[in-house]
Parts: C-alpha cells; structure tokens; sequence
C-alpha cells in the first residue's frame, strides 16, 4: 500500500500536466469545428469518390468530417498517440527508475516481496492511466456535445475511449515488461517508445499501401479503427484476443523476469 | 577536444541507430510511391473540383501528391519528427548528463572553463546531427533516383531535405536551452518526446483547421513543402524566426550555464 500510494504521489505532477494537455487539444480541435462543418454537404460527395488510399493518407478513411462524430474520429488518433506514450514512458518508467535514481537497493531491502511491489507499481501505473482516460472521456463528452446538433453521440466516444483504454493498457505493460528485461533500465523508456513509433509509423504505411495488409495484425495503432468502431459494426473479436494475448504475454513477462532480475546497484 | 571526442564516443551508438531508422523509414515509405501513384490522376482531377475552403482545411491546397516530391514532401513530416527527437535528445541530454550520472562535479574541477565545455559538447552534438543529415541526404538522393521514369527537380529535392537540418538545430537549441535552465533533469525522453509530439500534434491541429498562428509556435511548418516547391524558396520570416531563436537560445546557454548552481548530489 505505502509504494503504491508514494508512485500515485510521484506522478501526480505529471499526470496533472498530460491531462491539462489533453483537454487542450480536445478544446482546440473541437473550436475550429463550427468554421469548418460550413463548407457545406456538397463536399461529403466528393469524400465518398475518393480512392481508398487517398483517404487513407490524409486518415479520413470512411469517416464523414463534416459530421461532429466523423470530425472527432479524425483526432482520435493523436490522442491515442498521446495517451499511448503516456502510457508506454510510464509503463517502462515505474519499473526501471528505482535503477535509474539509485534507490533500488533502498526499496528492495524492505520487508516485501518483488512482487508485491511491482504489483504496487502496476497497479498504480494502472490508476494513472485510467485517470487519463475518464479526463479525456469526460472532456470529451462535454466539448463535443456542445457543438453536436444531431442525435447523442456519447455512446460513439465511450466505445472509442474504451478502445483507447486497451491501447493504453497494451503500452504500458509493453513499458514494464521492457523495463524488467532489458539489461540497461536506463534504455527502458527509449526502448519502449521506440516500439511505439515504430508501430505507429506501420500504421501509416498499412493505410497508404495495401501490399502491407497483414502487418496490420502487428500494429497496435490499427486494431481499434475510428471509423470502423463509428460505423456501429464495434470491435472486431481478432484484435480484441490479440489485445488480451499482448497484454497477457507481457504483463507475465514482467513478473517473470523481474523476479529473477540481477538489479543495477 | 578530449570532451569533443568523448562526446562523440558516447552519443556514436544513438547516432548510427537513429540515422539508420530514419534512413530505412523514407527508403520504406518510398517505395510505396509507384502503387500510390495508380490513383494518382483520378484523384488530382478531383482535388480541383473541392472548395477552395476546404482544400485551405484540409492543408493540401499545392501539395501534389501525384508528383514524387509532393509525396515525399508528404512523407517528410514523418522524417522530421524522428528528426526532431534525436536533436531534442541530444540538446536535453549532452549538458544534463553530468548533473544526472553524478559526473558533474568531476568534469567541473578540471582545468577548463565551463564556456569550453559547453563549447565542445555543442560541437560533439552539431557533429551528430551533421553526420545524420549528410548520410540522410545521400541515401534520399538514391532512393528517389532509382524512380527512373518520373521527372523531379533536384535542387528542390535538396532544399526540402536540408530542412531536416534546420528544424534538427531549432529543437536542438530548445532542448539545450531547457536543460540550462531546469535544474536537474532525471530523463531526458520525457522532456523530449512531450515537446516534440506537442509541438507536432499542434502543428497537425493548425493545419487541419487551418490556422496560420499556429505556424508560429511549432516549428514543423516552419518550412513549409508546399512553399518551398510552389517558390523555390524557404519562407524569409520563419528562416528569421528560425535564425534568431538559434543563436538566442546558444547565447542565452553560455550565459545562463557559466553561473548555474550545478548540483552535485
């Protein structure tokens, strides 16, 4: 209990800053929303004659942006980019900082078992995360009810934020599982979130070309598809068991080989 | 010029590893060019046919992506911000370094000036980024060469990947600006991937809703493709900006660093 609420309080700062960043953004994008959806209906026609991968790299792909929700799916991606970061640097960080900072043979002589403590550490890299989420999910709802005219769209920007939990629930165990593996814990965080965009510039290249169609299973960033999800169709179950075999595999890796970790002192 | 070459040993590894990373994702992407180009015709006919207002919103007035440099002026944001990164990185990381790793009150007895060691730790790092550039640029010029049948100025080509640079020494400045004057920096990817994603993601933002002002704060449309093939040249008040920022953030280094508190616990 007392290093998890001491890891709450040492990222507490931090957490307060990604939030505030966030509903910023989601401010900011959803401002210029008025000004644009007066360009007009004629426009959506022509979205719908656009090849496929014309659409792709601009990552409209079906969405209708002269819609509020279709809008908002349009930026739905930066903020999974955002909050997978978040999620993947604190993933990584939790773990290997006690390395990093020299206090590891401090913590680790205290009368508690590695695995009670990286639980501790998990559980509150957990509460961070989900912290983010309900602010975004919340702000959400808020900024872009006040520009809906048409029917509610708050049960679209719930299931695009719960996609957007598994996201961040994938990077970040990614993160601790890097960070009890890795033989430097300096190069946790680098590691980690060179994975992350190495993911997310694959997503890219599987939107422009469709030769690179079955990497999509490799990439995190195409499981969860905006306009898939806003379409109604949901969540696909492949991705949904890939999610959970990541988070599985990695979560266990953690535990694994943190137990048996040499530790830098 | 020990601490030059102690630098470079140091930063050797990071550097070879991001010049590769970033030279196999524009030879990859790039290579997606000729199935990309199939659609091409179509869809130039149509762009014309959009609203003028919203080609502005959709920041693809002039970038024509049917030509190979509009696609690989497309692409080039990518490259820019793994760019960036690496510069931030560097500028965050090669001062801050000593306070971190406990090495600072070692270098900071011996017989040099502090204004010495600033000099050559700049050096070291302006060496990196050159390196990357020169063997970015290389490799871009063979890449885009072996598209035989498509027509492309060279000169252009150059002046969109020399931009790589500049944007490399504006974030290089910041970041070692920013580590002058935080006192103790416990990691540097934080620090680095929060600004240059921010910067990135309000770029993307402005763009998007085509806001000119935000051009100022975010220096990845300071130079912007568009305007260097449409001109042939870069934009005279961002190369401003640009120039003036630099050589403020350096100045303002020596001074601030020469009377710094450094921190030797």
């Amino acid at each position: 209990m007392n290093v998890f609420l001491k890891e709450l309080k040492s990222h507490r700062k931090s957490l307060i800053i990604w939030c505030v960043c966030i509903v910023l953004l989601i401010a900011m994008g959803m401002t210029k929303y008025g000004a644009f959806v007066k360009t007009g209906e004629s426009v959506e026609e022509m979205f719908e004659a656009l090849p496929d991968a014309m659409k792709g790299i601009f990552g409209f792909g079906t969405l209708n942006i002269t819609e509020v929700m279709g809008y908002y799916g349009i930026f739905f991606l930066y903020f999974v980019l955002m909050a997978t970061i978040h999620a993947a640097m604190l993933g990584a960080s939790i773990i290997s900082k006690e390395e990093r900072d020299k206090t590891v043979e401090f913590l680790y002589t205290k009368p508690a078992t590695r695995n009670k403590i990286i639980t501790s550490k998990i559980l509150a890299a957990f509460v961070n995360v989900l912290i983010f989420n309900i602010t975004t999910l919340i702000s959400s709802i808020i900024i872009v009810g006040a520009y809906n005219k048409g029917e509610s769209v708050n049960s679209d920007i719930i299931m695009l934020m719960g996609a957007m939990f598994i996201l961040q629930l994938m990077f970040m165990f990614i993160g601790t599982g890097i960070a009890a593996t890795t033989k430097k814990p300096k190069l946790a965080t680098s590691i980690s979130t060179g994975i992350l965009l190495f993911t997310y510039m694959l997503s890219i290249a599987v939107d422009i070309s469709d030769k690179l169609e079955k990497f999509k299973y490799i990439t995190p960033f195409k499981y969860f598809d905006a306009k898939i999800l806003i379409s109604g169709e949901g969540f696909e179950a492949i991705y949904i068991v890939l999610s959970v075999v990541i988070i599985a595999v990695f979560s266990s890796m953690t535990f694994i080989f943190y137990k048996k970790r040499d530790l830098n002192v | 010029m020990n601490m030059y070459l102690h630098e470079l040993k140091v930063y050797r590894k990071s550097t070879i590893i991001w010049t590769c990373s970033i030279i196999a994702l524009i030879v990859l992407m790039m290579s997606l060019f000729t199935s990309f180009s199939k659609d091409a015709e179509l869809v130039q006919e149509m762009m014309h046919n959009f609203p003028e207002a919203m080609q502005k919103a959709l920041g693809l007035s002039t970038l024509d992506m049917t030509s190979l440099l509009g696609y690989y002026g497309y692409l080039f944001t990518f490259i820019l911000i793994c760019g960036a990164i690496q510069a931030m990185n560097l500028g965050v990381g090669i001062l801050s370094a000593e306070v971190r790793e406990k090495t600072a009150d070692f270098l900071l007895v011996k017989p040099v000036t502090r204004k010495k060691i600033i000099t050559s730790k700049l050096l070291a790092a302006l060496t990196c980024v050159v390196i990357t550039n020169v063997l970015y640029l290389v490799a871009v010029i063979i890449r885009i060469s072996a598209f035989k049948s498509y027509e492309y100025s060279m000169k252009l080509l150059i002046m969109i990947s020399l931009s790589l640079f500049f944007i490399q020494l504006i974030f290089f400045s910041l970041g070692f600006i920013i580590s002058v004057v935080v006192r103790k920096i416990k990691s540097v990817l934080p620090v680095s991937l929060g600004i240059v994603f921010g910067m990135y993601i309000l770029n993307a933002l402005g763009s998007a809703i085509g806001d000119e002002k935000i051009r100022y704060i975010s220096p990845f449309r300071y130079f912007d493709v568009t305007y260097i093939l449409e001109n042939e040249a870069y934009e005279v008040p961002f190369m401003i900006i640009s120039i003036v920022f630099v050589i403020i953030a350096i100045v303002a280094s020596y001074i601030l660093y020469s009377k710094k508190d450094i921190n030797a616990f």
